[in-house]
């Protein structure tokens, strides 16, 4: 595990070397953020409650949608297929490294960047607009949305390895990627509440693993699921796991059987 | 009339060639094309889901709400469309095809600009345009002659600020070599344009009006249609667009007459 370990700090320091490029994915993420902010101010200005919200939690639903924002979708899978398609594949499959692995801990790396300063970034608002955070009342709250977050980020570096690994396919994965990571984005909760969409759509939406990136997540911490609703979000979050897991096995060794190394 | 042409014929030219670039990667530009209108698509669901909870989002109906997100992206798009060259002139400026551009028979500008026609935001704008024609003639008192005029100038003039500020930024990438983010910043911002300037407190108010003019780009075409942007506002539009026009070129020729050459 040494390594990997290595491998999180290199990538670490490379990003932090990326200075200009950070600062652009951090200034993005601000102006979001704020847009937001005062989206919801507004509609929430002259009521009690907005779809189910009152001020402080949909306040707290925005600041979690940027933590979970940063820390769930930061990736550098993106180079997945880049490097498949170069052939600096090659490179990795001759090293004594698991390239699955690897790639996580580059990911991890990736996300402990954003997740630092999107943490700033929200204290930082937090005490400029003065803003009241809901926090769970009940302790044992934070344990089970550790646990839906440990599972969000894990189901999203699946999704995103499957996306990468279809270089071995095409060249042109970039178009379908962009496609996918904007679906996944806007269905998981990303920008809003999924529960202000009709419940048609909410009901549709419920059936794919997207909703139990952001949105689960965030409806525990608010305290809006009772125990059976945390139950099975919990456990329909493992079958999406699980299902990946099998999903992205097949695809990478099905895709590394046809890996003829071009490029390299 | 013959300059006209002229300019005309290049620019036709080169959107055939940047059309030959995306029509060699059809998978990669239908996941694109698909990924901008599935963007325009859910931000409308959005809207149109907020308004399931509330009857008027800082006074604006369903209809006049959406017409300031489809203003947005009109100008957003229509900018991407017709200035995208300038995304690539830190490329130009350091491996040296400045050099080529700055001794064609042609205006440099133009040449930089157009560099690039992307056919994808054509494909964009087309239903952009035909959802903004359905929801202007929804809004109530419908194709006004003189609002929609008065709608279609300030969209104009929103359009010739993005101008500026691309030149801006392209003179930026002559004189440092290094400002390629920049454009990711102005592109930032317009999202703060996707509501109504009236969402925003005062001072952000005053900041999107005076200081970064994306409420001049984008909140004043749609208030105008609506009948409300007093005649001032409208001066102060056409100032805003001649100034950022004017400082944009100087600056321009400023960074020009400094560039040494030194990539090539």
């Amino acid at each position: 595990m040494k390594k990997y370990w290595f491998v999180f700090s290199l990538y670490w320091q490379e990003g932090l070397q990326q200075r200009a490029s950070f600062f652009i994915d951090r200034f993005r993420s601000c102006v979001t953020l704020i847009s937001f902010y005062y989206l919801w101010s507004a509609l929430l200005k002259n009521r009690p409650s907005f779809a189910g919200y009152d001020y402080s939690q949909m306040i707290t639903y925005v600041l979690g949608m940027d933590i979970l924002r940063s820390l769930v979708f930061a990736s550098r899978t993106y180079e997945i297929a880049g490097d498949i398609n170069h052939g600096r594949l090659s490179a990795y499959l001759l090293k004594p490294v698991n390239f699955f692995v690897y790639t996580f801990f580059r990911d991890l790396s990736e996300k402990s960047i954003n997740l630092v300063s999107a943490m700033m970034e929200v204290i930082g608002l937090t005490f400029l607009f003065h803003l009241k955070v809901h926090w769970p009342h009940d302790p044992f709250t934070w344990i089970w949305f550790l646990a839906a977050v440990g599972g969000a980020i894990w189901l999203n570096f699946l999704l995103n390895f499957m996306v990468g690994c279809w270089g071995f396919w095409t060249a042109e994965s970039g178009g379908p990627r962009f496609l996918m990571e904007l679906f996944v984005e806007f269905s998981a909760g990303a920008f809003f509440p999924l529960d202000i969409l009709s419940k048609r759509l909410q009901a549709a939406l419920q059936l794919l693993p997207s909703p139990y990136l952001v949105f689960f997540p965030l409806q525990i911490f608010l305290e809006k699921t009772t125990r059976a609703q945390l139950i099975d979000g919990l456990l329909i979050q493992l079958f999406w796991m699980a299902a990946l897991s099998g999903i992205v096995y097949g695809v990478w060794t099905r895709g590394l059987s046809m890996y003829g190394a071009q490029g390299s | 009339m013959r300059q006209v042409l002229k300019y005309a014929r290049i620019w036709a030219r080169l959107a055939l060639m940047s059309y030959g670039v995306q029509a060699a990667s059809p998978l990669s530009s239908f996941g694109y094309l698909a990924g901008k209108l599935l963007r325009v698509a859910f931000f409308l669901v959005f809207l149109v889901a907020i308004f399931r909870h509330t009857r008027a989002l800082a006074g604006y109906s369903l209809e006049e709400a959406a017409l300031f997100f489809l203003t947005f992206n009109l100008v957003d798009i229509l900018a991407q469309l017709f200035f995208r060259g300038i995304y690539g002139i830190r490329g130009m400026v350091r491996e040296g095809d400045f050099d080529y551009f700055l001794i064609q028979p042609v205006n440099v500008l133009y040449r930089v600009s157009f560099n690039t026609v992307d056919f994808l935001d054509v494909l964009t704008v087309i239903p952009v345009l035909g959802v903004t024609a359905y929801v202007i003639e929804k809004i109530p008192g419908g194709l006004a002659g003189h609002h929609l005029l008065a709608y279609a100038l300030l969209t104009l003039n929103g359009l010739l600020i993005a101008f500026a500020i691309h030149i801006a930024v392209a003179a930026l990438a002559v004189l440092t070599q290094e400002m390629e983010n920049t454009i990711w910043i102005y592109r930032d911002l317009m999202t703060l344009g996707r509501f109504p300037a009236a969402i925003y407190d005062a001072p952000m108010r005053g900041i999107l009006t005076f200081v970064i003019p994306i409420a001049v780009m984008i909140s004043f075409p749609a208030q105008a249609y609506l009948g409300k942007l007093r005649p001032i506002w409208m001066w102060h539009a056409c100032f805003v667009s001649a100034a950022s026009v004017a400082l944009s070129l100087w600056f321009w020729e400023f960074a020009t007459r400094r560039y040494t050459s030194s990539s090539s």
